[in-house]
């Protein structure tokens, strides 16, 4: 049991699932955090039931804000060294944070690893979610200069000067691109690492509609002009 | 004549979208306009004609045509404006709510 170890999960209608998800975390890692981003389900009584903090938020907001506020509240507590970033639809892996998370104590030098699917497994991934992944990937690369197999994977692992940085302000689903765009402003040392993301029908039906790649897209770009 | 105008039209409001801060001086100005637009308006109103006048000047054909031109201008300077402010009090109030929420948690957890 790793107790200096910060599980940050936003959730977001995910009651079917999260118990399940949740517990398996809490089999090896003591310390989990849920955001619960205003579900309509029964999501919080889920995450209730568990070992895990819950933190409820009082509208839905997206997932970038769900995130902040749980490192917000993971940072309060002192003996966190490394927060992990983890999806709520059981799409990761136990074992791909821990192999992350012994990479990144092994090297002092990196701040933030990233998980990344095209380096790894992408199992039953649709051809349609592929293409455009790579797309943004492509997107991203070219407009920030990191250099990075896949740029939207909710698997991440940080230090305290990250997650003290990062300060997240695209509250929706633009905030995978702005996470990135830290990594650049802040020059943060990060390494990519291969992960397995598995898709179940649950976790496909859930997922953001490929038709959102273009809000997302049409947002970043505005708030680059804007500076907002 | 009413392309050089609306293309300045709107390279202003492009310019001024980006710069969009809002200062009292901005607001100031958006008051003085007002000010500014209503005579204009009652002029207009008693005598059509002028803007017809005005239009010939400006090279287009009718009054109703360059009023057209106008109104599309401020409509979507109007758009934009909206859109930035939403989108302020939006980041505004995810920074409130994301507060209550820790708050709550704290309280909760007794930490």
């Amino acid at each position: 049991m790793k107790s200096n170890i910060a599980f940050i999960i936003p959730v977001y209608n995910e009651a079917q699932v999260i118990g399940n998800v949740v517990n398996r975390v809490l089999k090896k890692y003591e310390y989990v955090v849920c955001v619960n981003d205003g579900s309509t389900d029964s999501s919080a009584d889920e995450i209730e039931k568990t070992k895990a903090y819950l933190v409820n938020h009082p509208i839905n907001m997206g997932q970038g804000a769900a995130l902040q506020t749980g490192i917000d509240f993971a940072l309060t507590n002192k003996n966190i060294k490394y927060f992990v970033t983890y999806d709520a639809d059981g799409q990761h892996q136990i074992e791909d944070v821990d192999n992350m998370l012994s990479y990144i104590s092994k090297h002092g030098d990196v701040d933030i690893i990233l998980g990344s699917r095209f380096l790894g497994s992408a199992v039953n991934i649709r051809p349609l979610k592929k293409i455009i992944l790579k797309l943004a990937v492509k997107f991203s690369n070219a407009s920030t200069g990191i250099k990075l197999t896949d740029t939207h994977n909710g698997l991440r692992v940080f230090n305290r000067k990250v997650a003290e940085g990062l300060q997240l302000k695209m509250a929706d689903f633009a905030h995978a691109s702005e996470i990135i765009d830290r990594i650049a402003e802040k020059t943060w040392a990060y390494k990519e690492l291969p992960v397995t993301i598995v898709y179940s029908d649950y976790s496909t039906g859930k997922g953001q509609s490929m038709i959102n790649a273009i809000n997302i897209g049409f947002d970043i770009l505005l708030r680059k002009i804007i500076g907002k | 004549m009413i392309q050089f105008i609306l293309i300045v039209a709107l390279a202003f409001l492009a310019i001024s979208l980006v710069k969009s801060r809002n200062t009292s001086k901005t607001k100031a100005y958006k008051k003085l306009l007002l000010l500014l637009f209503i005579p204009c308006a009652i002029i207009v109103v008693l005598f059509p004609d002028i803007a017809t006048r005005a239009a010939n000047i400006l090279g287009v054909g009718r009054g109703a045509d360059l009023l057209l031109y106008g109104v599309t201008v401020v409509l979507i300077f109007v758009l934009f404006n909206t859109y930035i402010k939403d989108i302020e009090n939006q980041n505004r109030t995810v920074v409130l709510a994301r507060k209550i929420a820790i708050i709550e948690a704290r309280e909760k957890y007794k930490i």
